[in-house]
């Protein structure tokens, strides 16, 4: 282990033992590529006899909010509880006095993989199913009884859209480097084109596509992962994001690199028991791509002013902002060649 | 003054992905090296289009603001007329381009969202104008692609 993995090692050692009354050790530790909002590591905690392994967020030196931290283990917890597939939650601790800062710390699902590189050929029809059955799943939970009207606000259901579009739109203007045309033009768009309330509330996992959770060898989806961005709102958000075409940019005529869109479509339906109505579904289809602009402009603006300096964050910010770019042309302008499939069309 | 820097970039890209990376202690390095080349590959694609798109982009811009500006109310009027007559400021400085860049495009913003206002059946030539500026938007993403095999 490095210098750091060795302090942080014995920093969750010393926190484990006072959490659980008993001698606990922690070693192994091994930073865990991707997701740059948090450093995520994974340990063995021993005790005794006992090994498990954990992975441990750790909040970064830079950026989100504190509620953030405590939004993402309700989440997590609230959908564990509920039998989504989600590493199962351990322990969030504020006090930054064991590693340096806040943390949280998760079960580990092992034997699986997140990586889109590594989704296995044979699989990817189940999977897909899998990964649109769940979602649909999420949407049809009732977020007044997992109890999360009391970590998340409960919007308007009139108001929800536009208030996310609100913060993105925010978001895009406080953290670009550049003006951003494409976008500016999209959130105009938005802003013009209200959609119909939500059908219903539903917790949003924010996050949601391939990338963001856990599949074993033989293609069964393990855990849902990141639900950082979880808050409550039209289930429509997630289902657009997931079917994102950047999810899939060199092959738009799948859904997330895995079925074509009206499988997955129809598969949310059912598990969800709600029905796309295409208008709204095109609404949160360009709000998906503001939104994503928005995390990308952020990503570069934290690399260019040096609060951080993993490269992950300037290829997001110039790559994803090029593709997200040609994806609202293609949605928005009038000389549009399509190429990006309607999904309920 | 290094004669090629875009090979030069190629080269490093290469240096990493054959000499670096399979060297790497962990998966952790080993990732960050592999998204290193592809952030110096981007590099290297903007490094070699970079005053080209800036300075045709200006120009279509521009073009756009004479053909309109008639049409425009006194303030937009007015902002076209101050990024016109500076049209031939000809710097060619990264920095100098990026700032002209930044007025002009936000100046492109505010003709964008005031032509969609005004945009009717009254007002065929606002259509019009709103058509050329998504023409040229995409041109604008278009010119910004990257070639990464990601």
């Amino acid at each position: 282990m490095d210098e750091r993995a060795e302090a942080l090692a014995e920093g969750l050692s010393r926190y484990l033992t006072r959490q659980r009354r008993a001698d606990w050790t922690v070693t192994g530790g091994a930073r865990i590529p991707g997701g740059a909002s948090r450093e995520t590591w994974r340990f063995v905690a021993g005790s005794g006899g006992e090994q498990h392994g954990i992975i441990v967020r750790i909040d970064p030196e830079t950026s989100l909010i504190d509620t953030d931290r405590a939004l993402e283990h309700a989440a997590i917890d609230a959908a564990y509880r509920a039998g989504i597939p989600a590493p199962e939650p351990l322990y969030l601790e504020e006090d930054a006095s064991f590693i340096g800062r806040p943390f949280s710390i998760m079960a580990e699902v092992a034997g699986c993989s997140a990586s889109a590189e590594s989704l296995p050929p044979e699989h990817l029809e189940k999977i897909g199913e899998q990964k649109w059955r769940w979602l649909g799943r999420i949407a049809a939970l009732d977020p007044a009884e997992l109890g999360l009207e009391s970590v998340m606000t409960l919007p308007d259901p009139q108001a929800c859209a536009m208030e996310q579009v609100d913060y993105w739109a925010g978001v895009i203007r406080d953290d670009e480097i550049h003006p951003n045309p494409i976008a500016e033009a999209a959130v105009r768009w938005l802003r013009r084109n209200p959609p119909p309330p939500p059908q219903k509330l539903s917790l949003v996992h924010g996050d949601y596509r391939t990338g963001n959770f856990l599949f074993s060898p033989d293609g069964e989806i393990r855990a849902i992962l990141d639900w950082e961005m979880a808050h409550i709102g039209d289930p429509l958000e997630d289902l657009a994001w997931s079917l994102d075409p950047l999810w899939s940019f060199n092959q738009p005529q799948l859904a997330g690199q895995l079925i074509p869109h009206r499988e997955a479509i129809a598969h949310w339906e059912a598990a969800s028991g709600l029905k796309v109505d295409p208008h709204a579904f095109r609404w949160w289809r360009v709000f998906a791509s503001v939104k994503g602009i928005g995390i990308w402009i952020s990503s570069s603006e934290d690399y260019h002013h040096g609060a951080a300096k993993l490269p992950i964050l300037a290829i997001a910010g110039w790559l994803m902002t090029d593709r997200q770019e040609r994806i609202l042309c293609d949605y928005l302008s009038p000389h549009s060649q399509h190429l990006f499939p309607e999904a309920t069309a | 003054m290094i004669p090629k820097p875009g090979e030069s970039i190629a080269h490093i890209c290469a240096r990493i992905a054959t000499d670096l990376l399979p060297k790497a202690s962990d998966d952790y390095a080993a990732a960050d090296l592999a998204f290193l080349t592809v952030m110096l590959s981007m590099v290297q694609q903007d490094f070699e289009r970079f005053a080209d798109v800036h300075v045709r982009e200006h120009d279509e811009m521009c073009a756009i603001f004479r053909g309109a500006r008639d049409r425009l109310p006194p303030d937009l009027q007015a902002r076209v007329d101050a990024v016109l007559g500076h049209d031939q400021d000809t710097s060619l400085l990264a920095s100098a381009l990026n700032a002209r860049a930044d007025v002009t495009t936000r100046l492109l913003i505010d003709v964008h969202a005031w032509a969609e206002g005004e945009a009717g059946p009254e007002a065929a030539w606002a259509v019009d104008l709103d058509r050329e500026i998504w023409r040229f938007l995409d041109r604008y993403a278009a010119n910004r692609a990257y070639d990464v095999a990601l």
